[in-house]
């Protein structure tokens, strides 16, 4: 008990001293690819709930749906944000209404999702321009199957 | 990595590629064909601009081209035009890292383009998946 507390007192002003406590905290500090990872597993969320209410768009879907995943990995391993599993993604509202509006709400979230990607790319240091531009592109593709 | 400079030969080529590419398809694929050859020249055309206003002198395009497999029939007419917009994808890619700014959009926009392209002849030829997971990627 008194060897606890005596401890206690050691430890306390040492950190006070500490040179690297003005430094902010690399968890404070999120990577600027932040917002694009999560709407990348949401995009991911929404093309599985599609799959699972219309089971006949699979075909169509699946190779998008495993494109978004990759996309998610990759962009978790990038930024060091721990590596998504299917099934840690947020589970995304049921699709409303009928196939037709499914899709139609699929297009605009690829429409947007491929702006944020481009605008990533664009503001981006040239070693992630690459990797952020064909997830963009791809992006882009999608809007031709997802009809 | 690539440069604009690359990015003009590309497109050189794949303005060469659709003249064979077109001789082999029939109704709607030859409107698209023509519009893909007039996307490519487009982008040529502002390629040789901006180089020569940056005091360059753009490469011309060459007299002829080696096909990378003949183009026999309307199979291969559109096998051709998928591994033409794959190509030019992936030099529009390798622009992305060396440009900034403008020069960087314009990058991005051709490597877009080129995908979208290329998912569409996939479509036309019946070839599955029409989508690559990242396009332009070697």
């Amino acid at each position: 008990m008194l060897r606890a507390t005596l401890l206690a007192v050691a430890v306390a002003p040492l950190a006070g001293c500490d040179l690297f406590e003005s430094e902010p905290e690399p968890v404070a500090s999120p990577d600027p690819l932040a917002p694009l990872l999560a709407g990348t597993l949401d995009l991911a969320a929404r093309h599985e709930a599609a799959i699972a209410a219309y089971p006949e768009l699979a075909g169509r879907l699946t190779p998008v749906l495993e494109a978004h995943r990759q996309h998610a990995a990759d962009l978790a391993k990038l930024t060091g944000a721990a590596t998504p599993s299917p099934a840690a993604t947020t589970p995304a509202a049921t699709p409303a209404g009928d196939v037709k509006a499914t899709l139609a709400a699929l297009r605009t979230a690829e429409q947007q999702g491929q702006k944020s990607a481009a605008d990533a790319c664009l503001a981006a240091p040239a070693e992630r321009a690459a990797l952020l531009g064909s997830i963009s592109a791809a992006r882009a593709t999608h809007l031709e199957v997802v009809r | 990595m690539t440069t604009l400079a690359d990015a003009l030969a590309a497109e050189h080529a794949a303005i060469y590629a659709y003249g064979p590419i077109g001789a082999r398809l029939t109704a709607a694929a030859v409107t698209a064909a023509r519009s893909a050859e007039a996307a490519h020249r487009s982008r040529r055309d502002a390629l040789i601009l901006k180089l020569t206003g940056e005091g360059a002198t753009p490469a011309p395009a060459a007299p002829a081209y080696t096909l990378p497999f003949p183009v026999t029939d309307q199979a291969s007419a559109l096998r051709l035009a998928v591994e033409i917009e794959d190509r030019t994808a992936a030099v529009w890619r390798g622009c992305l890292p060396t440009t900034t700014g403008t020069d960087r959009a314009t990058a991005l926009a051709g490597l877009t383009d080129a995908a979208v392209r290329a998912t569409r002849w996939r479509r036309a030829a019946a070839l599955t998946p029409a989508t690559v997971p990242y396009p332009g990627r070697p």
